[in-house]
Parts: structure tokens; sequence; C-alpha cells
């Protein structure tokens, strides 16, 4: 369980997040759409303190995140994004072994860990265990990438647009395993967009951000059915015309 | 040829040595500094100006001037009771590290500024601490830009340590200083090659492992280290075998850079072994005040020295000298007293600056003495070194006798004779040693109003080595008058013009002076 009480970021004269609050539910997962400079990674990068906030509470099942140091909590966080950041002198077991190594595991059972994460990736462990990053196509890494947050076992998982340098069947693909792997799992997810119909086909509940502030929070269907605001109507706009002329052509070509 | 390729090993591992010494010290300082630059971006500026100031300063001046920057360092460590050598390789060592930071620096900072800010991000997510995030993937990933400065420092150092003979340290520099001095040019190409060949192996030595390193080749890596190593432990264990050499010190006889410096000192050297058994080490080019320095210092034990040096710039006298024997008495008196330094023996012979001309020049014109020149020197012209005319010897001349030369032209001394021989000068500011006086037939004038001090060769002996060793100092007394200025030509002409080496001359000279009992 994720709370954001009147978060706030402020950089000097200029605010970035404008007291948002929000609660993701255990096993919920909820976007944050919007688009570019609409505060919705600096949301993210607060919960797991990559950035601290400038005001307002944060509550992680129960508790106090300031109280740990940022370092600990993250090894509890999965936290994926869309450059990846493999490193690039571990091979693809050791970019996934890093947090359980962190944590102090037993060999033994980070090997295993290793192997049961590329399995739930869809990678061969005997084939990818020993490829280096550079050796991997950009759907590859970005599986790797989910494989590696999600390592320590963490029961919240951070995503930072994961899917968004992908080719549409790479990422079509990758949007099925990641639907898999969140039942499987049982994971709260916190999930950072700017693509809506990505937002409409992954999420228990979107909130639509703008400018430092929430617009409108919501299922896809409340969403969908009473828009709160021009800005979130245009929003859900777009996927509705794309599908009307979709459907047009479909008609046409049968 | 086979004479300096004997002395080549010896050269060439302390050259190593000094080299990989002054490049861990680097290492070890550059890396530390580099990696608290990024974590502290204030102090960049500080740090990489300083660093860049003393890659600016000459590489001879920055040697040169760790000598009075250490002694005086070494009178403080003395309080504590630590002995620290201020000439020899400690200045060296620290000049050429101090020299190897800046590159090693420079790319410490910016192959930690050059990793990916995704990768920095990354570090963090997955819940690395700085330090983690710095050892785990900032520095791996710095560490072939590392290398890489390494490897320019690498190079640089080999080519800088050649300039650290002059300070005492031995060299491949040793072959060029001397060579250069004494008209070997074999010897200065077998220094230069050797330094190019020096530079050139560890270079492409760390280039393998810079490249191992790149792609992640471990067998490469592992081999270059290994060789690395082995070199290190090599020259390093040499250099601890010397310091537990609990053996009799060897007795540092020290020579500055001219010709009949480097035949006395072997002359010494050899004298001491045959009369007392003592081993010696020579310390070779050194310049001219750090040899007086170390001798003070008890950094060297031994070293031949000119009594109007002494006279004239340590003792600071002025105005006419009194007579050759009394400037040695005051010299004598002054060393001892003042510095606690012996002069062991008048060797017999002065190298002095004289005025010479042709002979054959000289007695058509009616001259021997310098105070016969007043009355022709408006129709001739005169020729010196490029101190000379500024020196207070050639200002005491002129106004003393009077001296007005047609036109007076200042050139290369190895040029001098050439020219006076050959009559492009009429008159030159000779040394009064030099062979060439012989090989071209020119006449010194006698300096018959005593304006130039004498220059009388004295051996001088260190506080220590009286303390130690009075059996070596009696020894040496013995070669008090044993060489004349014609001979100390004819020795210094067998090298300059004949192309022998000083040990061959000295050990000639040796077997004369002792002969077989």
């Amino acid at each position: 369980m994720i709370l954001l009480q009147e978060l706030e970021k402020r950089y000097g004269e200029t605010v970035a997040v404008d007291g948002i609050s929000l609660e993701v539910s255990a096993g919920e997962c909820v976007f944050l759409v919007g688009g570019s400079g609409c505060g919705k990674t600096t949301t993210l990068k607060m919960v797991n303190r990559l950035i601290e906030p400038s005001a307002g509470r944060i509550e992680i099942d129960g508790e106090d995140p300031g109280r740990l140091p940022g370092h600990e909590l993250r090894r509890r966080i999965g936290y994926a994004f869309q450059q990846v950041g493999l490193f690039p002198h571990l091979s693809v077991a050791e970019n996934i072994a890093i947090t359980p190594e962190l944590l102090g595991w037993e060999p033994p059972r980070v090997r295993a860990r290793v192997d049961e994460l590329l399995d739930r990736v869809e990678l061969p462990p005997d084939v990818f265990r020993n490829r280096r990053p550079e050796e991997l196509s950009g759907g590859q890494q970005q599986r790797v990438g989910l494989a590696r947050a999600l390592a320590a076992e963490p029961a919240i998982l951070l995503l930072d647009e994961p899917f968004g340098a992908l080719d549409p069947l790479t990422r079509d693909r990758l949007q099925q395993s990641f639907l898999r792997l969140r039942r499987e799992l049982h994971l709260t997810v916190l999930f950072v967009s700017h693509d809506m119909v990505e937002a409409l086909l992954l999420a228990d509940r979107i909130a639509v951000m703008d400018q430092g502030r929430i617009l409108q929070i919501g299922t896809p269907a409340e969403l969908l059915a009473a828009p709160s605001d021009p800005h979130v109507a245009q929003l859900l706009d777009t996927p509705r015309r794309q599908r009307d002329a979709v459907d047009r052509l479909l008609g046409a070509a049968s | 040829m086979s004479e300096q390729l004997a002395l080549l090993p010896d050269r060439l591992m302390a050259h190593l040595q000094l080299s990989l010494v002054a490049l861990a010290v680097g290492l070890v300082l550059a890396v530390p500094l580099g990696i608290l630059v990024t974590r502290r971006r204030s102090l960049e500026p500080g740090v990489l100006g300083v660093a860049s100031i003393i890659q600016t300063i000459p590489s001879l001046a920055l040697l040169a001037v760790m000598v009075p920057a250490l002694a005086s360092l070494a009178l403080l460590a003395e309080r504590w009771g630590i002995e620290l050598r201020s000439i020899g390789y400690p200045p060296a060592i620290v000049a050429l590290s101090l020299y190897s930071i800046l590159p090693i620096l420079r790319n410490t900072v910016a192959g930690i500024r050059g990793v990916d800010p995704a990768l920095h991000e990354a570090a963090q997510g997955v819940g690395m601490t700085p330090r983690q995030q710095l050892v785990r993937v900032e520095l791996p990933l710095a560490l072939p830009v590392i290398v890489a400065g390494a490897r320019t420092a690498a190079v640089w150092v080999v080519g800088t340590a050649t300039l650290s003979t002059p300070v005492g340290a031995t060299s491949l520099g040793n072959f060029i200083f001397a060579g250069l001095q004494t008209r070997n040019y074999t010897a200065v190409w077998v220094g230069c090659l050797a330094a190019a060949g020096l530079a050139l192996l560890l270079d492409a030595l760390i280039a393998t492992l810079e490249v191992g390193i790149r792609e992640r080749r471990r067998g490469r890596v592992i081999a270059a280290l290994g060789v690395s190593a082995l070199l290190l432990v090599g020259t390093l264990g040499s250099l601890i075998a010397e310091a537990s050499d609990q053996g009799e010190r060897p007795i540092l006889i020290g020579s500055k850079s001219f010709t009949e410096q480097y035949i006395l000192s072997e002359l010494v050297a050899g004298w001491v072994a045959e009369g007392t058994g003592r081993h010696s080490e020579p310390l070779e080019s050194l310049g001219s005040t750090v040899a007086f320095d170390a001798l003070r210092d008890n950094q060297i034990d031994l070293y031949v020295d000119y009594s109007g040096t002494v006279w004239a710039t340590l003792m600071k006298r002025e105005g006419l000298p009194e007579s050759r024997e009394a400037v040695l008495r005051d010299v004598e008196r002054w060393l001892d007293e003042e510095h606690g330094i012996a002069l062991v023996a008048a060797l017999g012979f002065q190298n002095t600056y004289a005025l010479g001309m042709r002979r054959e020049q000289a007695r058509e014109l009616g001259v021997e003495r310098i105070g016969d020149l007043p009355r022709v020197a408006p129709t001739l012209s005169i020729g010196g070194d490029f101190e000379f005319f500024g020196r207070a010897e050639w200002k005491a001349l002129e106004s003393h006798y009077g001296l007005a030369f047609r036109e007076q032209r200042a050139m290369d001394s190895a040029l001098m004779y050439q020219a006076a021989a050959g009559g492009e000068v009429d008159v030159i500011s000779a040394y009064s040693t030099d062979g060439r006086i012989v090989a071209y037939d020119l006449l010194l004038l006698e300096d018959d109003g005593g304006v130039i001090p004498p220059y009388d060769a004295i051996l001088l002996a260190g506080p220590r080595l009286q303390r130690e060793a009075p059996e070596v100092i009696d020894a040496l007394r013995a070669l008090a008058g044993t060489i004349d200025e014609t001979r100390m030509q004819e020795l210094n002409f067998a090298i300059d013009e004949e192309g022998k080496a000083p040990s061959t001359v000295a050990r000639e000279l040796l077997r004369e002076l002792r002969p077989a009992r």
C-alpha cells in the first residue's frame, strides 16, 4: 500500500508537484498519465526517495519511509525505467543479482532467484544468464530490467515508461508479460506513462496529471464515461478517434 | 660502444625503478584525488588548477627545485630524528610523481563524469549506497579511461626521468648528460634509444591492459598485470635488497658535469678501492651547487671542486685575490670551520678561465702575458662562452689591464677553440685544462697582474666520511700534487677528441700514479 498526502516538490520558484494525494492499495496498479513536465516522474521518484519531497507525507504499508536510509528503502521497492540502465560491465545474471547481493542473500539462493526470474520474464536462463547487456535487443534488455527490479521480491513496483522506447510488437508482448507478472506476484504498482492507450489496457485506476496536479482519478471505465475536465476528455478522445479510424479501415477491407 | 652497453643494465634498471615508483605514487595520489573531485565539485577548479600548474613547470626546473625543497624538509625532519635525503632518489621520485599526477587525475575525473546518467539512476534505484555506486559501477566503468591516463603518465615519466641525473639519481640520463659533455655521441644514442624503448615497452604493456579491460578479455588483463607486477617486484626487490644490505656502506663519489670531473671521480674511486679495499659508487653529472650542498649534508662523501669557486661563489670574497697558496689556506680553513668539510688534497693543477690565442700569432705580435695585450687589443677580436662576459673575472681583466678589443663575441664553448684555431677570433676565454688547447696549439697567456683567482682542483671530503673512515682520507692525501695542468689537458683531450671513455683514461692514470707494488 502506498499513500501520498499533499505531496509537493518545489525547485526554487518552480513548482514541479503541487500537492498530490493518492492511495494505491495492495495489489493495485495505478497509472500516472500526462504530458511531459506534468510532474508524473517527479511524483514517482519521491516514493522511493530518488527525489526528496519539499512538503507532504508518504506512507508505505503504514510506515514512514523517511525513517530508513534511502538506499535501504530502495532495496525493498522495485524500480525500472525507460533507459533501463543495465550495467554494461556485468552479465545479465549479475545485473539481476545486484539487489539480493546487497541484501546479503546466500549465493545459492541468489542463483536460484536469477533463474526463476529469467523464466518469469520469458528469457531462457541457459541462453541468457551469461550474456552481456550489449548483446540483447531493446525488448530483451527491458525484460532483464524488469527482472532486476523484481529480484529482491519487492511488494511494490515503480515503473517509469518502461515500454516507451520499444517497437509496437515488442511493446505489446511486454505488456502481456507485465499483466501476467503482476497477477502472479500480486504486485502493488505505480506506473508512469504518457500513453493513454497503455493506461487503459493495463491500469486498475488512472490518475491524469497536468501542471503538478491530479486532474481526475478513476478506473478506465469511469474516466471514459465521465471525464471531469476538458483536458482529460481530450486525452481520452485520441484513442477513441484512432479506434474509429481503424474500424473504418477494417470495415472497408472486409 | 661495449663500454656503454656494459653500463646499460644498471642504468636501465635504475630508470625503470624511478619510473615505476613515481607512477605508482602518482596513481595512489591521483585516483583518490580524482574521486574526491567528482564528489565535491567545488574542489575541481582548485585541484585541477594546481595539477596543471605543476605540469607547466619545466621538468628540469621542477627536479632542481626539489633539492632545496627537500633539504629544508630534511632539516625539519631531523628534529624528529628522521633522516631524509635531499639528493638522489627522493627529489627525483617526488618531482616525477607530481608530474605523473595530472594525466591520471584528469582521466579519473573524466572517466567517472563520463558514466551514463541512466547508470547512476539504475545504481541508486537498485539500492546502492554512494560508496557501492562508486566501487561497483563508477570505478569499473571509468577504469579504461583511468588506465589510459596512466599510459600517458608512463610515457611522460620515462622521458622526464632522464632529467633526474643532475639531482643525483642514476638514470638513462647519465648516458645523455655525460655523453653530451664528453662529446661521446654513442653514449647519447644509447641513452636516448634505451629511454625511448622503455617508454614504448611500458606504453605497449599498459595499452594491452587498457584494451583488455575495455574488451573484457580476462586473459590479456591478467597477462599484462602479471608482467607489470613482475617488473615492479623485480625493481622493488633490488631496491629492498640494496636497502637491507647490511654490508659496509659504499663511499659516494660525486662529480659535476664536465669531462675532467668524470675522470677524477673514477680516479678517486679506483684509488680508494686499491688503497683501502672500500667499495664506492659514483653520483655523476650533479649540478654545480647540488654537489657542494650534497657534500655538506653527507649525501655524497667526496668530490673535486676548485678553490676559486669556493672562494668567490661560496665565501663571496671580492677584489684582487691573494696568492694561490693563500687562497687554498683560506678555503681550507673556511670549509672546515663553517661546514666541517675537509680539504683532502690539492691535485696539482688549476682549471681556470684563461685567455688563449694561436701560438704563432702570439709570437708575431710579441704577446706572452695578458699585460702585453692592451697594446694590440684594438686590432683583435675576442670570443667567450655565454657567461664569460658577464662574469667578475672578465670585468676584473677589462678594468685592471685596460683591455679594449675591436670586437667581442659570445659563442658555445665547444665552438670557441675551433674558432680560435681557424682565425675567426684572435683571443678566447679558454678553460685552462681543456684538451683542445694542446690539440689546436693555443698559447695560454700568463695572468701577470694576478687578477683571476686561482682555481686549484681540490678533493673535498664530507663530515661523515671523516668520522667514519679516516683511513680513506689518509689514503687519498697521497693524490696531492700528482696531476699538472698539461697532464690534465692530455687526459681531457683523450676523451673529447680521441673518443676514449673516462673510465679507461682513469684506469690508465691510476696505473701510472700507483705502480703495482
